[in-house]
């Protein structure tokens, strides 16, 4: 049972700032934030998030195309190899997007006021993961992350799934983009002219398998097949978006078929579809993009999908060791809800404040709940600054927030497996791990932190013994680096 | 240099498995070096080591065959990309094993890395790893070069793993304050920290390339030595490459070049101590044998293992060739894996180790069926 509200807070949050107003009623903030979406909180906590550093789909795919189209022209220039690097690199620097969402990634952990409702993001997106490119996927993630997750717990698990399937990362992600019907126009012409075409069962298995039913559901190669069917026509390659829209050339060929504006609405492609109907788990789809939707909304309801989600959820939020009974109480109501994500998460925070059980938290929560609880500022990586006072001219603050991720192996713009990170602890146990665990503890001890290791250890309820060890550290980094990287931080 | 003459007259075609011992037998304690190459993703064992002889590749696969595979014997080829591995092969120190799988037809990346890493039938059934078995039984000690410690040596009695730090301004964490964090730790986080308050002695911040490479630099250096860590794992990812694959040339080709420079750099920096070591690849499934409409190969079954080192002492291809005519293809599509690869995994633990086979099919895999493949790679 989790009544000291600082550990509380830890246990399904980010815990709170120093300069935090506590909530009196603690379950109703948690309560409060369930319904919400995000609120992508303004830098440094204060305001909202600046409207330039908010991007549409549609201008992140013209960002990517002008900075492809720039980045051609200079490399076939005749100028010297260094100052086409710059020139490239002031092209990239432009149309930047990626960064500005990783910001706000950061900026929402370490000072937003809805931090269960930020690890329900996090938690989400790690399950539908979508893996970065240097170039091209990066230009979407943040919008899957922020717009299409943390815009879309408060309702049902079946529309987040829909929305998610057909986010233009992901469909590029499991390269839904690559696939076409076998019998569709676009493959028969394909083959006609000696090039390949064909089906891609990439995405298909995946949804099946770590999206909704898992392996435990015993689907055949046919079902894959199958959905397989269904997915074609449906997606374009992030790369490619604006060049089909620009390029009467283009294989692809699209503005013959639909506009920009529609494609991004319902990014479904007929002439790349699959007639016929299909059969999935045993029910019969007619041709068509609606079979898609009636596909999510089956996957959606199963009972096994039910099963592999309530049971992901507890071990998240409530531990690897969750009883079976706990995991019950959260199936019951994504069934009796018909699967309403807001009364599944709040179920799960009911469960989560009375367990005895302890989670080994991800090394970014670890992470963000330090920079939190000590009042720190965004840790940079370079010696440029300390904290988040400097502004760059492109208008962003002076730190890197991507290698921060990488050193702590946790970064959800990072090239990965779809079965996204480990909620293992001994996947995050290690010599190497823990090494950058202190080394980052260092780092936020620098980065403006305003309260000691000693005061953390009051605050959150640590035991004798852990006191004992930061009161014998001799300097006053050291008992902060001790409070960090104590079992009560690591673990909660 | 190497050109696309025969250059392995003396091997036969294609080895059937059979004829094995029944009994395994004790070996003098061998000092031998284990070094684990996981090719995440899957990789294509089809477009690595082509089985030329064969006519029905070319009915399979219109896109997906190198153009000038190095010829091995009449059956089969290997990718150009293979330059130092086809030295070792040429020099008796590499060998192919073909048509081989982990027992494992589900064609998920998850249970198929799983079940390559505890190397049991049934995936997610244990939290130890084959070779942490084989280290623990043969009283070893292992390190990964990874950031996390993989599943493949966990149940080790002491492992450890290498992944340089790159945060400016921080420097190695000193000893005292590392036992003040231990102190407030149990069980392994605790042990993890003690772990790592020794090996700073050793620590040393200067070296920071991570990749597949400099890691395989890094690994022979440390195996080298007389106290070095007998075992390494190291991971070379993105295998899984369902769509623009490549032939001669491409992504798939660009992960040959990189796998055979690591074995070309293992052999380099492990100096005489290769003649002590054996390295192997794994991966957790192959992929499929026609190509798919995005000029890539989607899941599969059947692969290829690759392994090279001193401890080999013939080069060959085994492989107890299954054909690859639609009737032979697993489930109509994927090479059929007719060697189970925990019996190479087993056979590199008895030359490496010295470990008796009944023991090692026992204790580490637990299966007793699985046989001994040793005198076909190291006989």
């Amino acid at each position: 049972m989790y009544e000291n509200k600082y550990q509380w807070a830890r246990k399904i949050g980010f815990g709170f700032r120093p300069e935090d107003n506590i909530p009196g009623d603690i379950n109703q903030w948690n309560i409060e934030q369930l319904k919400s979406n995000n609120k992508n909180v303004g830098l440094n906590g204060n305001g909202k998030w600046p409207d330039n550093f908010n991007f549409s789909i549609e201008e992140r795919f013209n960002r990517l195309f002008t900075y492809m189209t720039k980045r051609e022209k200079h490399e076939s220039d005749k100028i010297s190899p260094i100052e086409k690097k710059r020139l490239v690199k002031i092209a990239r620097d432009e149309n930047l997007v990626h960064l500005h969402d990783v910001y706000k990634y950061w900026n929402n952990s370490i000072y937003s006021q809805d931090t269960f409702h930020q690890r329900l993001v996090h938690f989400w997106a790690n399950h539908f993961t979508v893996g970065g490119s240097n170039n091209f996927r990066n230009y979407v993630i943040g919008d899957l992350i922020h717009q299409t997750i943390g815009g879309n717990l408060g309702g049902s698990f079946s529309d987040l799934l829909q929305k998610v399937i057909l986010h233009p990362g992901m469909l590029d992600y499991l390269d839904n983009v690559q696939s076409a019907g076998e019998e569709s126009q676009y493959t028969k012409s394909m083959r006609k002219n000696g090039k390949t075409a064909g089906l891609n069962d990439n995405l298909s298995r995946e949804i099946l398998e770590l999206h909704t039913v898992s392996t435990a559901k015993e689907y055949s190669e046919k079902d894959i097949k199958n959905i397989a069917m269904i997915l074609a026509g449906w997606g374009l390659s992030v790369s490619y978006y604006m060049q089909d829209f620009n390029n009467e050339k283009s294989s692809n060929n699209i503005s013959k078929h639909t506009s920009l504006k529609k494609f991004i609405e319902k990014p479904y492609l007929k002439y790349k579809a699959e007639p016929g109907n299909k059969s999935v788990l045993g029910k019969s789809f007619a041709s068509g993009p609606s079979a898609l939707y009636i596909l999510i909304n089956m996957l959606a309801e199963d009972d096994f999908t039910a099963k592999h989600l309530s049971r992901k959820l507890a071990i998240h939020f409530i531990g690897e060791n969750v009883s079976e009974e706990e995991i019950q109480k959260i199936y019951k109501v994504w069934k009796s809800s018909d699967g309403d994500l807001s009364e599944i998460h709040k179920v799960t925070l009911e469960v989560a404040q009375k367990t005895k059980i302890k989670k080994f938290l991800w090394p970014t929560t670890w992470m963000f709940q330090c920079i939190r609880i000590s009042g720190a500022q965004f840790i940079s990586d370079r010696n440029r600054n300390n904290g988040f006072g400097e502004i760059q001219d492109n208008g962003l603050p002076k730190f890197e927030p991507l290698s921060i991720l990488d050193e702590i192996g946790h970064n959800f713009w990072a090239s990965r497996q779809p079965d996204g990170y480990s909620e293992k602890k001994q996947d995050w146990v290690s010599t190497e791990h823990f090494d950058r665990r202190i080394r980052i503890a260092s780092r936020i001890y620098r980065a403006k932190s305003t309260i000691s290791g000693e005061e953390i250890a009051e605050i959150y309820g640590f035991s004798d013994r852990t006191k004992m060890s930061i009161s014998s550290a001799k300097t006053k980094e050291d008992k902060f680096i001790v409070a960090l990287c104590s079992s009560e931080l690591m673990e909660i | 240099m190497l050109n696309r003459r025969c250059f392995l007259k003396a091997m036969p075609p294609a080895l059937a498995l059979s004829g094995y011992p029944v009994h395994g037998f004790t070996k003098d304690a061998v000092d031998g070096r284990i070094i684990v190459i996981m090719l995440q993703g899957g990789m294509d064992g089809l477009l690595a080591v082509p089985p030329i002889g064969d006519d029905d590749l070319y009915k399979q696969r219109k896109a997906l065959v190198a153009a000038n595979p190095l010829k091995l014997n009449p059956l089969f080829g290997i990718h150009p990309n293979f330059q130092n591995f086809s030295r070792m092969l040429k020099s008796n120190e590499a060998s192919i094993i073909h048509a081989t799988s982990f027992p494992y037809t589900g064609r998920s990346h998850f249970e198929g890395q799983n079940i390559s890493q505890i190397g049991l039938k049934k995936a997610f059934s244990v939290d130890t790893g084959w070779l942490g078995r084989a280290m623990d039984n043969a009283k070893i000690t292992g390190r990964a070069m990874s950031l996390d410690a993989p599943l493949l040596i966990r149940g080790a009695l002491e492992f450890d793993n290498y992944y340089p730090a790159s945060i400016e301004e921080t420097s190695i964490p000193k000893k005292d304050l590392l036992q003040l964090i231990k102190n407030t730790h149990d069980g392994t986080a605790m042990e993890t920290f003690e772990k790592l308050s020794q090996s700073l002695i050793q620590g040393s911040d200067e070296f920071r390339a991570r990749d597949p490479l400099s890691l395989a630099a890094k690994a022979g250096d440390a195996m080298r030595r007389n106290d070095g860590p007998r075992v390494a794992v190291l991971t070379i990812p993105e295998f899984d490459d369902h769509s623009s694959i490549g032939s001669t040339t491409g992504h798939h080709p660009d992960l040959f070049t990189l796998l055979d420079s690591v074995f070309g750099q293992l052999k380099k920096s492990l100096k005489e101590t290769w003649n002590n070591s054996i390295v192997l690849t794994t991966t957790e499934f192959g992929r499929t044998v026609q190509e798919n409409g995005s000029e890539g190969t989607d899941h599969g079954y059947g692969s290829v293992g690759l392994l090279a080192g001193g401890l080999i002492k013939q080069s060959s291809v085994v492989a107890n060739w299954p054909g690859l005519s639609n009737k032979a293809l697993f489930e109509k599509r994927d090479l059929y894996a007719t060697i189970d690869y925990r019996s190479v995994c087993a056979a590199c633990i008895e030359a490496a180790f010295g470990l008796d086979h009944d023991l090692i099919i026992d204790k580490v895999f637990q299966d007793k069926k699985i046989k001994r493949t040793f005198h076909h790679i190291f006989g």
